[in-house]
């Protein structure tokens, strides 16, 4: 999993899926985050750098908030 | 719900004639009234597909059994739902037990499948595109004709004692077998066994009696199943919906099987009322919906049903043998609960056999745990995965299902997460002291000997209990030296081309592909179970001989 800077223009990238989700409502923001994801999955193509990705994204950052544990 | 009910409460509803299943009779057995306790090599409790195969399997290889079983008749509350979908291995088991020819004959043979989303489609697939095996990738057939097949092939080959009506009250293991305690209509008898082999089911009262915990769980997850014939032409492939528009967007499954009967299943709110969902006139209802108007059709069963799983942490307890729901349980996404109960008998009767007819010692029968509950453990881990697809358990699970369908219709590379159910393989057997490369199965190719008569791979295996040593263009001299150490082990060499005195096939590409391409010279073993247990390079007769008895677990 690459943690080091990566994306070429981290302000645009942002500003573009922020403006993503302008005008949805919170529903539909979930459902185009889920499809982003699955895109970007399909993008990165390594199970293991994938599932860093679940883990890292688990970590809330919050230590008063549990790490949710991969299940079946 | 109660509205669509009065919209349709005009339509009558009809059902077929209830099947006539066959019932065979009870005959009082000759140890009832005797003081002396007989002992029984092989005892089977339980003439499902799994027991049934089991005795047919050991018949098969001229190994007698005691078959034990409640009922007096096949199939499960008459011509009830339960399995109908027999995967290639388990076709070509029945391939090489005699019984295939009459389920070809009486089943759908099928290979392509499609799912969709309300209207749209989001993914097939075709299971014929990896098969070389002379059995086609599915046969759907009502379970108990599996059965029917399997009773009559039974008594056909005639080294089975089928005792029906006989009811196991009490195992008791014993230091060196397992006494049983058997009720029958006529009074109470006591037997011993070398070995039981527990096929009674997924509530097996055996395992309840012995106190081994199943780890069991069950889902909330709630289907109705309509086995129903009529007239409209559909497609004979696996059709299955996501969420269909024509049951509130819940899943639906539909298949051909037998008598041109249509299995479709219907998934149903979770806190569904199961007595409602089964009724005639509500089943009725969205069936009219799915078939439009006008199609005429009848059922023959309808049923709810939930499911459930559980996994024994050993399938092995001492002489007694677990195979089949007793084992195991899944929920029936991909048709992997009947058809790894029939590849649980498959695996462990070459094995009882051998051990039975003094050619293989205890260790062998260990073997069957060690393969087939890691299969089982696989299993488990895949239709569950199915099954939490088809029912999301929270709202954020129901977003990222959306996301996949959505993206599916548009992207291929999203259509691989469409999970409806992951269909039955050959599982692989994990490495092992006895499988020093592990194993997988070897389809049932068709080839020919070097005179050109046809055979196949299970023909070969079909006569007693031996490996198969297929040995690649052996030269004369390798061949004879070899000779004396297979005739001391159950051992059949056959050429695949070259120059020896064995008997000897065609080379053929499909074979060397299907083995990944052998070099000139080596030597394959399949075991009597058709699995590839090793690949020797350089084969001498002490290499083959380690081999074999490597495979056989000799210490």
């Amino acid at each position: 999993m690459i943690t080091e800077p990566h994306i070429p223009d981290p302000d645009g990238f942002y500003a573009a899926w922020v403006g993503a989700h302008e005008g949805l409502t919170e529903a539909q923001s979930a459902d185009f985050n889920a499809r982003l994801v699955l895109l970007l999955a399909n993008q990165c193509g390594d199970q293991a750098v994938l599932l860093a990705c679940i883990a890292a994204a688990s970590d809330s950052g919050d230590p008063s908030l549990p790490s949710p544990q991969e299940s079946a | 719900m109660g509205a669509r009910t009065v919209s349709i409460a005009v339509e009558d509803y009809r059902f077929a004639p209830a099947y006539e299943l066959p019932s065979w009779p009870f005959v009082a057995p000759p140890e009832l009234g005797s003081e002396r306790v007989v002992r029984h090599p092989i005892v089977i409790v339980g003439a499902g597909p799994a027991g049934l195969t089991l005795a047919c399997d050991l018949a098969r290889r001229g190994v007698r059994a005691l078959l034990l079983d409640e009922d007096d008749t096949v199939g499960v509350r008459g011509a009830s739902s339960r399995g109908i979908c027999y995967a290639q291995k388990s076709l070509e088991i029945f391939a090489r037990l005699g019984i295939y020819e009459r389920v070809a004959q009486k089943g759908i043979t099928w290979s392509f499948g499609r799912t969709f989303s309300d209207r749209q489609e989001v993914y097939n697939f075709n299971l014929q595109t990896d098969s070389v095996s002379v059995q086609p990738p599915f046969i759907n057939l009502q379970q108990f004709y599996i059965e029917w097949f399997l009773v009559e092939r039974i008594l056909e080959l005639g080294l089975t004692e089928l005792r029906w009506k006989n009811r196991v009250t009490q195992v008791t293991p014993l230091a060196d077998g397992v006494r049983v305690e058997v009720d029958t209509p006529a009074g109470r008898y006591t037997i011993d066994a070398d070995h039981l082999v527990d096929a009674s089911g997924a509530n097996s009262p055996i395992r309840t009696q012995l106190g081994i915990d199943a780890h069991p769980s069950r889902s909330t997850d709630r289907w109705c199943i309509s086995d129903v014939r009529f007239k409209k032409p559909l497609p004979t492939e696996r059709w299955t919906w996501v969420d269909a528009p024509f049951n509130e967007g819940r899943a639906v499954w539909q298949h051909l099987m037998g008598d041109g009967v249509w299995r479709i299943d219907y998934q149903m709110p979770e806190d569904c009322d199961t007595a409602h969902i089964s009724k005639a006139e509500v089943a009725g209802a969205r069936l009219r919906a799915q078939l439009g108007p006008g199609v005429e059709f009848e059922f023959v069963w309808i049923g709810p049903y939930g499911y459930r799983d559980h996994l024994l942490d050993d399938f092995r307890h001492g002489r007694i043998l677990f195979i089949g729901d007793s084992a195991h349980v899944v929920s029936p996404f991909g048709a992997r609960g009947g058809n790894s109960g029939i590849q649980d008998a498959a695996n462990l009767g070459w094995k009882l056999a051998l051990v039975a007819q003094g050619q293989a010692g205890d260790a062998l029968l260990d073997t069957y745990d060690a393969e087939r509950r890691p299969a089982a453990v696989e299993n488990l881990r895949v239709t569950s995965r199915s099954a939490r697809f088809l029912a999301p358990r929270t709202p954020a699970e129901h977003t990222l299902r959306r996301a996949v369908v959505a993206l599916a219709s548009r992207h291929a590379f999203a259509r691989a997460l469409v999970n409806t159910g992951r269909m039955s393989v050959a599982n692989d057997y994990p490495a092992a002291p006895h499988l020093p490369e592990g194993a997988r199965t070897v389809q049932n190719l068709p080839l020919r000997h070097l005179d050109g008569t046809p055979t196949t791979l299970m023909e070969l295996l079909a006569e007693g209990t031996h490996c198969l040593g297929l040995w690649f263009a052996p030269d004369r001299a390798q061949a004879g030296a070899a000779a004396d150490i297979a005739a001391s082990l159950p051992l059949r060499l056959v050429a695949v081309g070259g120059d020896s005195a064995l008997p000897t096939l065609q080379p053929d590409p499909r074979l060397a592909r299907h083995f990944g391409e052998p070099p000139k010279g080596s030597l394959l073993v399949v075991r009597p179970d058709a699995y590839r247990a090793a690949l020797l390079k350089d084969p001498t007769p002490a290499s083959i001989s380690a081999a074999v008895r490597t495979a056989l677990a000799h210490r």
